[in-house]
């Protein structure tokens, strides 16, 4: 297989990873207008839990689904401390966030140490005629679409994603139509934790985790969701994947330890130019 | 006495205290003094940054380090170190003169984001560069000399960066007093009705971005000469999360606030650090009580005390003349003998 196709399926793969942890950013930026700053922490959370339930001797699959519930459990409590007082402004809410992500590096020390953990995935390749794929690779792929797919079916189909969406696109409205926004907010929060949670169950086979993996996780996350304009979960999928390959034909053409500034400075373009088209008086109209 | 022969009285004790701390303190104790100094110098330009140009700030770290790297390069390379010191500020505002100009077009967590990547990509670049000795860092950095006087002491740290401490405390109370500072307050509460009124908005939040990483790079320049080992681990994100947390604790925007919330904040972690070493806990701990410190004191800082440690000592001293106010007004109403309006003080206070 050429070194070309092999770049390219390893950024797909883990472009769909930051397009999970993407999309967790972006539905809890919709709901509850807060950025939130340990997006980061589920995955690492989730990917230490996962190791540590095969290490007791779950079954694949039951110990990744027991991770991934544990994230959302954590989204809930992390939104409960960063919107449930009353009156706390996004902005304030983004420096708790960032605050209970340093409080999750403590707890995460004090349970699995501070040295990178990771279990195995799926071994082995599939060939297809002369392409040889790394399965773990297509897990990844295949557990992105089928989270996605079922994302866009909870939001267009289901009454509390349909609620979510109100709160989303006008939170006083919502309201007005007797939505709890701050409990929609929570679930935001829950839903957010968990797709962080899937994002770092499939990663950690790939790269080993540790408390600190937590930060190149947000800020490519967070990269892909400003290539999505911050809006559709969807929209994130393409940003996430097209980011991800970016990075990998520069880790794999270039050199290795460029591909996450890359990922900063594409961010901080498209920031810099969409803000530059916007005026103060606009802003100030938010 | 007025207010400003008040604080100039409070200003001249603290500059004594400080000075006298520096020549009193033994040598264990100086080093933690002169990492307290060199943050709360930081503190007090986040503390600008944030409370008066109203920009979250999540990046200083990196000026810190473009600060202690410039100093390191430049002393290193066989220019005399002095000269590594001055210019250490100079290139970090230089810094943050050419990033701000895209940057401060960015708001709020776009703003917050753009930073702390900042601080990645300084790290990344740094690690890259042979220059600067890569990941493996840069050694053997000369002590800092004065003309004939060598700085060669822990205690000749201490007390320069009591000066520098100084120096920039009397720079930011001037310019938050003149016109630029005023000006700089109405743009925090809000930049568009402060723009209809004529402040230059932009080259004000620039000019102050630049004056506090100024700050950042001088405090990381006594850091290099100091230390006289620099290395990309040496400024971790943390560092820059660390400086926003002293700011908060302490109150956003004012000076005093800066340097009591980095004092409160290194001594308290020192003094965590100190129990989590003692013999029968765990390796982790140390790390383990740092990240849960700051955690906590960010997070209760931003939720219950907005205004910091400043504010809540003022309003408890409002509470507490407020109250010698009415005790004395009572006391004069017994003295004099007619009774009051109030229920409370005629039911046991009164002459009859």
């Amino acid at each position: 297989m050429s070194a070309f196709l092999s770049y390219l399926v390893h950024g797909i793969a883990v472009g769909c990873g930051f397009a999970l942890i993407a999309s967790g950013l972006i539905i809890i930026y919709r709901v509850t207008r807060v950025v939130n700053l340990a997006q980061g922490m589920f995955a690492v959370l989730a990917g230490l839990t996962a190791s540590s339930m095969l290490d007791l001797g779950l079954p694949h699959g039951l110990a990744e689904i027991a991770a991934t519930i544990a994230s959302a459990a954590a989204g809930v409590i992390l939104g409960l401390v960063a919107i449930g007082k009353r009156g706390t402004s996004p902005e304030a809410s983004l420096i708790v966030t960032l605050g209970v992500g340093i409080f999750g590096y403590a707890l995460e020390i004090l349970i699995w140490g501070d040295q990178p953990r990771s279990f195995a995935g799926l071994s082995g390749l599939l060939k297809i005629s002369d392409l040889e794929l790394p399965k773990q690779y297509l897990l990844i792929i295949a557990v992105t679409l089928l989270v996605f797919g079922a994302l866009e079916v909870f939001f267009e189909r289901t009454y509390l994603g349909k609620t979510l969406s109100a709160c989303a696109s006008n939170p006083g409205a919502a309201r007005l139509v007797g939505i709890n926004v701050t409990r929609m907010g929570l679930v935001g929060f829950a839903l957010g934790g968990a797709l962080g949670g899937v994002a770092g169950v499939v990663l950690t086979p790939l790269t080993p985790v540790s408390y600190d993996s937590d930060m190149p996780l947000f800020v490519n996350g967070f990269a892909a969701a400003i290539l999505a304009g911050l809006r559709r979960p969807i929209l994130a999928l393409a940003g996430g994947i097209g980011l991800g390959v970016a990075e990998a034909m520069v880790a794999g053409y270039a050199k290795p330890s460029y591909q996450s500034s890359l990922a900063l400075l594409l961010a901080i373009t498209i920031l810099v130019v969409q803000s530059a088209r916007r005026s103060s008086l606009h802003v100030a109209e938010q | 006495m007025t207010s400003v022969t008040r604080e100039r009285v409070t200003f001249g004790a603290l500059v004594a205290g400080s000075l006298a701390a520096a020549a009193l303190l033994d040598d264990s104790a100086l080093s933690l003094y002169v990492l307290l100094l060199l943050s709360a110098i930081v503190t007090v330009g986040v503390s600008l940054v944030m409370g008066h140009a109203g920009q979250v700030t999540l990046g200083q770290g990196a000026f810190y380090a473009c600060g202690a790297y410039t100093a390191g390069v430049v002393a290193t390379s066989g220019l005399p170190p002095l000269l590594g010191l001055v210019l250490a500020p100079l290139a970090a505002a230089a810094l943050a003169t050419l990033i701000g100009v895209p940057l401060l077009l960015l708001r709020g967590h776009h703003l917050a984001f753009a930073t702390l990547a900042m601080h990645l990509i300084f790290l990344s670049l740094v690690g890259e560069m042979t220059i600067t000795g890569g990941d493996v860092g840069l050694q053997g950095i000369p002590r800092l000399s004065l003309g004939a006087v060598k700085l060669d002491s822990i205690r000749s740290y201490a007390y320069l960066s009591c000066l520098a401490l100084v120096g920039i405390v009397l720079v930011t109370k001037n310019v938050l007093a003149s016109r630029p500072g005023r000006a700089l307050r109405a743009l925090s509460s809000s930049e568009v009705a402060a723009a209809s009124s004529g402040v230059p908005v932009g080259r004000y939040k620039l000019a102050v971005f630049a004056l506090s990483a100024g700050y950042a790079g001088l405090a990381g320049g006594i850091y290099a000469f100091h230390m006289g080992y620099l290395a990309p681990g040496s400024f971790p994100v943390l560092l820059s999360i660390e400086y926003v947390v002293m700011a908060a604790v302490g109150g956003l925007g004012t000076v005093s606030g800066a340097l009591l919330g980095a004092a409160l904040v290194v001594l308290l972690v020192d003094a965590l650090s100190r129990i989590a070493t003692m013999s029968g806990m765990p390796s982790t701990a140390p790390v383990v009580l740092s990240y849960a410190v700051y955690a906590v004191l960010l997070v209760s800082a931003v939720l219950f005390m907005p205004g910091g440690l400043v504010s809540l000592i003022a309003s408890l001293r409002a509470k507490a003349s407020k109250a010698r106010a009415l005790a004395r007004s009572r006391q004069r109403n017994i003295a004099v003998g007619h009774d009051t309006s109030r229920p409370e003080t005629s039911r046991h206070g009164s002459p009859s």
